[in-house]
């Protein structure tokens, strides 16, 4: 919403709303999984904005009882981020804003895919965390991330968006590069890669690339951040 | 004489099921998500990883490095978590005494929590943390469970829901103030986690189930007399306080050391002990070094239906335990 210009329209948000810093200011309903029904009744939103990364029926379902209309995306790839910004616009009004904003951030995203298109694809294994291991499958958007940045997710069609993995088939598949989405929010969390990995290629050869968490995380513009800052990791001579 | 008899039974019921559970083993170790040519692992594995029989540099990182690891982890959480319920069992003449139930676990998770907040770097502080919360745990529900009249078994089962509920509730505080980041892996740790054996606890959790059944059955006599009731016992010339404290502070030792490095994994201390004494009679000195190797035995088998069942994909192994535990529980109630 503030990408769109429509910042100063909402009326609340989350702890973990941290971007841009100006929606730090706005009155918290409580964190992702646990938001505050009660604050959310009380500040009177037209609409909620749901990520149904957070899973959260029972709760869309308590705020359509109150009449409180909800907005759910749950965007798989980076066209669905798309897609979701450019309704939320409509929806609000912020129609031209939003596919302007959606036109920038589609000639990154093919400027990114351009510049990898002749560099050979790199095997990555996304650490979500490392004990336990937890990785991206098939229905994660940066499974789609990694696709454009010029890499094959040797979980890619793991069922399920956030799977508890094998630590032996990770070691397994032979990731040639290790991406490690760390940082931001998450501090010093997810900062190595899992013991299990240490004989790996992509360890042997240095190749572990740290990813601001924020960016990749989140369905929202920044996507576009971390598709970047991924491609730039993987193929550095693509960006001379 | 009957001492005697006694050592060949225990002997032999011993022997048998350490063969059983080296043939585990070794045939777990053959199963997982990745599949290793059979003929080169045995052969490895029986050079004790001195050689590769031909297995690649990545097949033998995860036999050795991954898969053996993870199932002797799985087998000192299983004998500790076992011969801790047989312990508690004797020493609280109550077959339902159990850490998972009576809230010895939990203990020992909230000891790991604070470990893992505060001390997050330091492996040493989990272990130590989760036996001091075993410990305390233990010494609540004892303390709650004794009343007037002395502690029946209903009132040290509604002492151990007490505890347990209470120390849950501490668990969902913690973690709902932990970063989001971090609530997913621990959920799954809460429930019974074997992957991550590390190169600290894996050690820590053998040598704890090692010397805490040793220690255990050097007790067992006295365990005996004490099935009887404490008064009995005393009569017969046990030191009842001492043995009391030694089964307290071993059984914790051990819960403790299981839990740090695998969350909890329920109904092995209930599940195991009931099936020995079945089949083994309830002679402590039999029963607590029995109820060792079946319970390392039952885990490793649990834990490699975990490992393989979703391949690449995993469950914990506290659900399996759980799925083959309850079921199998509710059976030995309605026979007994």
């Amino acid at each position: 919403m503030f990408a769109i210009g429509a910042g100063d329209r909402v009326v609340g948000d989350t702890t973990y709303c941290d971007y841009p810093p100006e929606a730090k200011n706005v009155a918290k309903v409580g964190d992702t999984l646990h938001p505050s029904l009660e604050r959310i009744i009380a500040l009177r939103p037209q609409v909620v904005l749901v990520s149904t990364a957070s899973q959260l029926e029972v709760f869309t379902q308590q705020l359509q009882s109150q009449n409180i209309a909800v907005f759910v995306t749950d965007p798989h790839d980076l066209e669905g981020v798309f897609k979701s910004i450019e309704q939320i616009g409509r929806m609000l009004g912020q129609d031209q804003q939003a596919q302007a904003l959606v036109k920038k951030l589609r000639e990154r995203s093919n400027a990114v895919e351009q510049a990898v298109k002749q560099a050979k694809p790199v095997r990555v294994f996304y650490q979500v965390s490392a004990e336990p291991l937890y990785t991206a499958g098939r229905d994660a958007f940066v499974t789609d991330l990694m696709r454009r940045a010029g890499a094959i997710s040797v979980t890619g069609e793991v069922p399920g968006a956030w799977p508890k993995y094998s630590n032996e088939s990770a070691l397994a598949a032979k990731p040639e590069a290790i991406i490690l989405p760390t940082g931001g929010s998450m501090g010093t969390a997810n900062a190595s890669p899992a013991e299990a990995l240490r004989n790996s290629p992509a360890v042997q050869a240095g190749r572990v690339c740290k990813i601001n968490d924020d960016h990749l995380a989140r369905p929202g513009p920044r996507a576009v951040d971390g598709l970047e800052e991924m491609a730039r990791a993987l193929h550095p001579e693509a960006f001379k | 004489m009957i001492t005697r008899v006694t050592l060949r039974r225990t002997l032999i019921a011993c022997g048998l099921l350490a063969i059983t559970l080296v043939l585990a083993v070794v045939i777990m170790s053959l199963i997982g998500s990745e599949s290793l040519p059979a003929r080169a692992s045995l052969c490895a594995i029986a050079s004790l990883g001195t050689a590769d029989c031909g297995l690649s540099r990545d097949q033998y990182d995860i036999l050795f490095q991954i898969r053996l690891p993870r199932i002797l982890l799985a087998a000192a959480v299983g004998g500790s978590l076992a011969t801790a319920g047989a312990s508690y069992q004797a020493l609280l003449r109550n077959p339902l005494a159990e850490p998972y139930l009576l809230g010895v676990s939990n203990g020992a998770a909230v000891g790991t929590m604070i470990a893992l907040v505060f001390f997050g770097a330091n492996e040493w502080s989990r272990p130590v943390l989760a036996f001091a919360g075993a410990l305390v745990a233990t010494l609540a529900v004892y303390q709650l469970a004794r009343g007037r009249a002395g502690a029946t078994p209903e009132r040290l089962i509604l002492a151990g829901v007490i505890v347990t509920t209470f120390l849950s509730s501490v668990i969902v505080f913690v973690t709902t103030l932990m970063d989001a980041t971090r609530i997913r892996s621990f959920t799954f740790w809460l429930l019974g986690d074997l992957s991550g054996a590390t190169k600290t606890l894996l050690p820590v959790a053998i040598a704890m189930a090692v010397l805490g059944t040793v220690a255990l059955t050097l007790n067992a006599r006295s365990l005996n007399l004490l099935m009887l009731g404490e008064r009995d016992a005393f009569d017969l010339g046990v030191e009842v306080g001492r043995v009391r404290i030694v089964v307290f502070v071993v059984a914790s030792l051990l819960v403790g050391s299981s839990v740090a490095a695998s969350g909890s994994v329920g109904y092995v201390g209930l599940v195991v002990p009931h099936l020995v004494r079945l089949s083994l009679g309830s002679d402590n000195r039999i029963s607590i070094p029995a109820a060792a190797l079946g319970g390392a035995l039952f885990v490793i088998v649990a834990d490699t239906v975990a490992r393989t069942i979703i391949a690449p994909r995993e469950l914990p192994v506290g659900a399996i335990t759980a799925l083959i535990g309850a079921p199998l529980f509710i059976y030995l109630l309605k026979r007994v």
